[in-house]
């Protein structure tokens, strides 16, 4: 560069005030000497300084954080898919075609065909898996599990009575949630992804479906149980009579089903029959029992057998006029959860009965129902069609689904004309859908002409019917089975069609990554000396940048409506913001250098990280991610001892290679914590609860936070006392409070499995008080005790005199009087000891959210951040990035070892009420984030102690270390979340994406968001008390 | 991944790097040994596939017999001041109280041959078999699986290392953290090291193939790790040290 070119202002500034501190500084960062001068001004114009540069600081990361938001936000529109809603509806009078000798437009005989039934029961039972309802058959040596056999009535009717009822497998499209399959159930329709995450609070339904046929024809509609349906058909019901309950409270297996049971029979009763048409009851005690103790408890036998108990009342109760409908939404995997594509989480059942006699067989052989599920499985979808023309209605306007035989062909089996007959309207209503999608859409004819070919072929066939007259029985067959070729065509067309993604929308959000990642790899790793010097000018050209940019974006929408809003603001604010640095940083070039890795240990982290990334790319790598992280962290311990047999001081050497080692047989203990997904089956064995198929913990597991409890805070004690530092207020807290909490956690679970298993029959209730209110002190003594301490507590040192040639090297000297000296105990590590107190307190409260299992890990995780600490200091490595990349490793490790997967279906929903009964905003949100990324916060609060650890209390730039350290440890996630994003868009038309790289794109981003908050408000933040504590002894 | 860089400063007196012995068996076997090595193992592939643990066991024995008679042949053993086997006296030359070539070769070649595959053996299986474990080897299942991986890449780094070195304590402090210049034998230590540890990249791969089972691939990654190793160390790195910071 060209040395006559002026320098920018700040470089003289800078450079002028470092030469005239230089002296004094080394002075003063020796010991207590007094500052020069005015003590006091100076000391408070210190405290100025160092509260602008860290706010600053906080700052520039806050603006990171917006940029990753307008990243994956515009990445998550283009990425979850969508469908167009259509606004028509479907009307009585208005077949979809002409009808043939049936006069069209009445609810009383039916709108499109003749109906059969007047009025319907539907019972719905949360999570009925299909095999729950057949007979168990073993396949050699196979022991039957609790929930087999438990619910025999359905299979027996359909045996015994085949005219009066028919057993089949209910197939669900995913996603397996209640919300989305309710929504499948009423429109008919195939459900896209972007609604998947909104079980939290969900939305009316403003499609055709069928409860708003209902209501057209004025039918009485009576909701019992899950209040879900509320939220999707909000004033359908009939006020009085309906009774809708808690639907997210999943400890409580019985609340919802003994209402709708208490409700029903009455309604059932003649006197009553005249008030309502159709009664809805959703039952959740099977979901709930599978949620909270897996399928293969005898709570699932029990809960099942009631279930079998009421449907037999059900049956005798009920009239001859009505139909009764028995289903599953969705089924359950191994442990009981869903929500996912697996098997056993579609595969629900469904049972028609009615005592008419309606229902047939197309052959003999399909008498018996299937024996599994994938034996003449119909779609959760086709009960639409099936009862919107059983009870007269037209099917509703967007519907996909295709009648279901059994209801149609007759007792006798052989009424293909019936059967032709309703294929013929289902598929001309679909046909006049498929039209109006098309022309809304603006898609041209060739996206469904193999559909189009099969319908001419059906409709030829049909006129050729009609032209002959009288038909034969296979004639008519072959009609009915041209439509239903027809309808099956048209479906897949539509699966691939509305997997239809928004590709600039995807672009343009991985473009926002792209740049911001280098933004941030720039600052953390290719920036010469104080960061704190340099963030003012990159947060405000930054900041200037994505306020011009937001203001163009806004701009150019008044100019060109047409384009999509939301998309061009976030996108312009995006390139202002990116733009803004990019100037920043060409203004302090002379401090930029190129960041090419000039140790082992900077080769180490880019090739984990780098590895870990490609590696997501293949789903393979992405199933055994936890496999991976071992491999990577004894790597990363096995070097670390290698290094510290290099060490030449002997203390270091041997705190190194204990520390190292202690690191490496930590990692794989933990490791045994395992909670496998299904990917990983036969070669991965849970350990996380009592057994593979429970999501509740063994007797002996209890005893890990006990175990915790009496060990971790001696073991962290340790960690202090080797500098001195274990003095005032981290007596108290680490011997007492921190104690005091694990055992409250410990206490917590131990009486959650005494309520679980109902150890105290009629205790319940007192139990389920307790361990509220246990939860809520263990916060309590976490966040509200430890926040004020951590804030007020002096540095942990103490003053000692004692002989001249007793005192260690981590003590400081204050008053040398020859033989005998007053020492500071605890001064070399003052800064770490202060900051980790910080780690202590998360700790306990991430440690009371975990299940027995994940306790255990978290406590390993802790142990394992103070030996990581001990490595980079004994290895003096607290500049390298090593320590960041670490804790990023070490927290993505741990997010397994604590029950968790990048799957929806291991999601602890359960967790959101440790310390709450019901469901509290934003608590609840709060407390299943700390439970699935915990460890990856703990890990993020550990950052800064990395390069405070053993700092002499006024070494300079610490802040700035600070900032470059935990600005590494958001570059891994950054990558990772870059990583998963990219192949997720990339591989959006692959067979996997949606159980395993969708998934873990949503986590990658769940994770850095929450990393980078974390970050920020907990680390960055607690840095801020923890320094100003220490200036007040050793001034600033 | 290590950062190689030429013969740094340092205070203490840096080990020499280890040449091969200066005869012609020496320079002729020393190449042969590798090849003859992997055609063994490549030999034995199919049956280690079809049957680890009595295919690895008898490879075993093999690769033993194979890594002594190489470092009998090519390496000068610990000490350096015995007589290689093959190497021929002066005519005419005669020395009081010197040893008989049987009992030099017996002193410097055989006992220090024997030494080495005894601790490969007593100390090389157990130290990397618990490695094996901490790096995420089944615990309580595949014990002869690990045991035998462990004997392999033990067989293939630890005889000729001591038969060099000896086993004296400072030496091998340097050997573990990698102070030691690279030279061939050195380089088969870090060669099969980096190639057992990239062996463990297919174990997870969805491709269904038999010889994806524990331990194939880490023992397949550490014969071709130890070839490359000793003919880069050999050359290219020779003499060089790895750096860590």
């Amino acid at each position: 560069m060209d040395g006559e070119e002026p320098l920018p202002s700040y470089e003289g500034l800078a450079a002028a005030f470092a030469k005239a501190k230089a002296q004094k500084e080394k002075e003063e960062s020796q010991g207590l000497k007094p500052t020069v001068g005015n003590a006091a001004a100076a000391n408070k114009q210190g405290e100025v300084h160092f509260k602008a540069a860290h706010g600053i600081i906080v700052a520039f990361f806050s603006w990171i954080l917006l940029l990753h938001v307008l990243g994956i936000y515009l990445f998550t529109s283009g990425f979850l898919l969508t469908r167009l809603v259509l606004d028509q509806k479907s009307e009585c009078d208005v077949p979809p075609i002409d009808l043939i000798s049936y006069t069209s437009g009445s609810s009383e005989s039916g709108c499109w065909h003749p109906k059969t039934f007047d009025k319907a029961i539907v019972i719905l039972i949360d999570a009925l898996r299909y095999d729950f309802t057949v007979p168990f058959r073993p396949t050699a040596g196979e022991q039957p599990q609790h929930f087999h056999n438990a619910l025999p009535v359905l299979y027996d009717t359909a045996v015994t009575q085949p005219q009066n009822a028919f057993l089949l497998p209910f197939i669900a499209d995913p996603p397996t949630t209640t919300l989305q399959r309710l929504k499948g159930l009423t429109t008919g329709t195939l459900p896209t992804f972007v609604d998947a995450g909104s079980n939290f609070a969900g939305n009316a339904i403003d499609e055709d479906n069928l409860l708003a046929q209902l209501r057209n024809a004025s039918k009485r509609i009576v909701h019992l149980g899950d209040d879900t349906w509320h939220a999707l058909f909000p004033d359908y019901f009939e006020p009085n009579l309906t009774h809708a309950y808690d639907s997210f409270n999943v400890w409580d297996l019985h609340t919802v089903d003994n209402g709708v049971t208490e409700h029903i029979f009455p309604l059932m009763q003649p006197s009553n029959a005249s008030k309502w048409d159709v009664i809805i009851g959703h039952y959740l005690g099977v979901d709930h029992a599978g949620h909270r103790y897996g399928p293969d408890h005898p709570a699932m036998t029990a809960k099942l057998n009631q279930m079998d108990e009421t449907i037999r009342k059900m049956i005798a109760n009920i009239d001859d006029d009505t139909l009764l409908v028995v289903m599953g939404d969705h089924g359950m995997d191994s442990k009981g959860d869903h929500g996912g594509e697996s098997d056993d989480e579609i595969q629900a059942a469904l049972w028609m009965y009615s005592k008419k006699g309606v229902f047939g067989r197309s052959s003999p052989a399909n008498k018996i129902p299937p024996a599994t599920a994938k034996e003449r499985p119909v779609g959760q979808i086709d009960l639409v069609p099936t009862l919107s023309l059983l009870l007269g209605l037209p099917v509703p306007f967007n519907n996909l689904g295709t009648p279901i035989e059994e209801a149609f062909i007759g007792a006798q089996g052989e009424d293909y004309e019936t059967l032709a007959n309703v294929n013929r309207l289902v598929s001309a209503q679909i046909q006049r859908y498929q039209f109006e999608y098309a022309l809304a859409r603006g898609q041209d004819e060739s996206t469904r002409a193999s559909s189009l070919k099969l319908w001419t072929v059906a409709n030829d066939g049909w006129d050729l019917l009609m032209r002959n007259g009288r038909a034969s029985r296979d004639h008519q067959r072959s009609i009915y089975e041209s439509f239903k070729a027809y309808q099956s065509e048209t479906l897949s067309i539509c699966r691939a069609l509305w997997a239809r993604f928004d590709v600039p929308r995807m672009l343009n959000g991985v473009t926002i990554l792209v740049f911001t990642l280098i933004t941030l790899g720039i600052y953390s790793r290719g920036l010469d000396g104080d960061r704190t010097e340099l963030t003012p000018a990159l947060l405000i050209r930054g900041a200037v940048g994505t306020l011009v940019g937001a203001g163009a974006g806004v701009g150019v929408t008044f100019a060109a409506p047409d384009l999509s809003r939301d998309h061009v603001v976030v996108f312009s604010t995006a390139v202002g913001s990116l733009l803004g640095v990019a100037t920043a940083f060409w203004y302090i070039r002379r401090r930029l250098i190129l960041p090419i890795p000039s140790s082992i240990w900077s080769w180490i982290s880019i090739i984990f990280t780098l590895a870990l990334s490609a590696g997501f790319a293949a789903n393979s790598f992405t199933i055994w991610e936890d496999e991976i992280l071992l491999h990577f962290l004894t790597t990363f311990g096995v070097l670390a001892t290698l290094s510290s047999i290099r060490q030449k001081n002997n203390i270091d050497r041997a705190l190194g290679c204990y520390h190292s080692i202690l690191f490496i047989v930590l990692t794989r203990l933990a490791s045994m914590s395992r909670l496998c997904r299904e990917e990983q089956m036969p070669y991965c064995k849970s350990t996380y609860y009592a057994s593979a198929t429970s999501s509740t913990s063994a007797t002996w597991q209890l005893a890990i936070p006990f175990a915790v409890a009496l060990l971790l805070p001696s073991f962290i004690r340790s960690y202090y006392e080797n500098t001195g530092n274990f003095q005032g207020s981290a007596i108290t807290w680490l011997d007492i409070a921190l104690r005091f909490g694990l055992l409250l956690s410990a206490a917590f679970w131990t009486l959650d499995a005494a309520d679980d298993g109902d150890w105290y029959p009629g205790y319940g209730e007192v139990l389920k008080t307790t361990k509220v209110i246990i939860a809520q002190i263990t916060l309590a003594i976490a966040v509200a005790f430890g926040y004020s301490t951590f804030t007020w507590a002096k540095p942990f040192l103490t003053i000692e005199t004692k002989a001249r040639e007793a005192v260690k090297p981590g003590e400081q000297i204050v008053a040398d009087g020859g033989s005998s000296a007053i020492t500071i105990l605890g001064y070399s590590n003052v800064h770490g000891s202060r900051y980790a107190f910080l780690i202590t307190m998360w700790f306990l409260a991430i440690s009371l959210v975990q299940k027995p299992m994940g306790a255990g890990a978290i406590a390993v995780a802790t142990w394992q951040i103070f030996s990581l600490l001990e490595i980079i200091d004994t290895n003096k490595l607290s500049d390298s990035p090593i320590g960041p990349i670490v804790l990023g490793l070490l927290g993505s490790f741990h997010f397994f070892k604590t029950g968790h997967q990048a799957t929806i279906a291991s999601v602890q929903w359960e967790s959101a009420f440790i310390p709450l009964r019901t469901i509290k905003y934003p608590w609840t949100p709060v407390l299943i984030i700390l439970n699935s990324f915990g460890a990856q916060i703990l890990c993020a609060i550990a950052v800064p102690a990395v390069v405070l650890w053993k700092q002499p209390p006024k070494k300079r730039g610490l802040l700035g270390d600070v900032a470059k350290a935990v600005g590494t440890h958001l570059l891994f996630y950054a990558v990772i979340n870059l990583a998963t994003t990219m192949w997720a868009g990339h591989l959006r038309r692959h067979l996997m994406l949606y159980r395993i790289f969708s998934p873990r794109f949503m986590v990658g981003a769940l994770v850095l968001l929450a990393v980078d908050f974390v970050a920020i408000f907990v680390a960055i933040v607690g840095t801020r008390m923890s320094f100003i504590s220490v200036a007040e002894v050793f001034g600033w | 991944m290590a950062t190689v860089v030429q013969e740094p400063a340092r205070p203490r007196v840096p080990s020499a790097p280890i040449d091969i012995l200066n005869t012609d068996l020496a320079k002729l076997y020393t190449h042969i040994h590798p090849v003859l090595l992997l055609s063994v193992y490549a030999f034995k592939f199919n049956s280690i596939v079809e049957n680890p643990v009595t295919a690895l066991s008898e490879t075993l024995v093999a690769v033993g017999i194979l890594q002594v008679v190489f470092s009998a042949i090519c390496l000068p053993p610990t000490g350096g001041s015995a007589t290689p086997l093959g190497d021929k006296r002066k005519p005419g030359e005669k020395k009081k109280g010197a040893p008989s070539p049987v009992a030099s070769a017996v002193n410097g070649t055989v006992i220090p041959a024997f030494l080495a595959l005894v601790l490969a053996i007593i100390a090389g299986i157990p130290i990397l078999g618990v490695l094996l474990v901490l790096f995420g080897a089944p615990i309580s299942t595949h014990w002869e699986h690990t045991a035998l991986c462990a004997a392999h890449i033990s067989f293939l780094t630890a005889i000729p290392l001591t038969y060099v070195h000896g086993v004296d304590g400072s030496t091998w402090r340097e050997i573990v953290s990698l102070e030691l210049p690279i030279d061939e034998v050195y380089g088969c230590l870090i060669g099969t090291m980096l190639g057992a540890w990239l062996g463990a990249v297919p174990i997870p791969l969805d491709w269904d193939r038999e010889w994806q089972k524990w331990p194939i691939t880490i023992v397949t990654g550490a014969y071709i790790g130890f070839a490359v190793g000793k003919s880069v160390g050999g050359t290219l790195l020779k003499g060089k040290t790895v750096l860590f910071g």
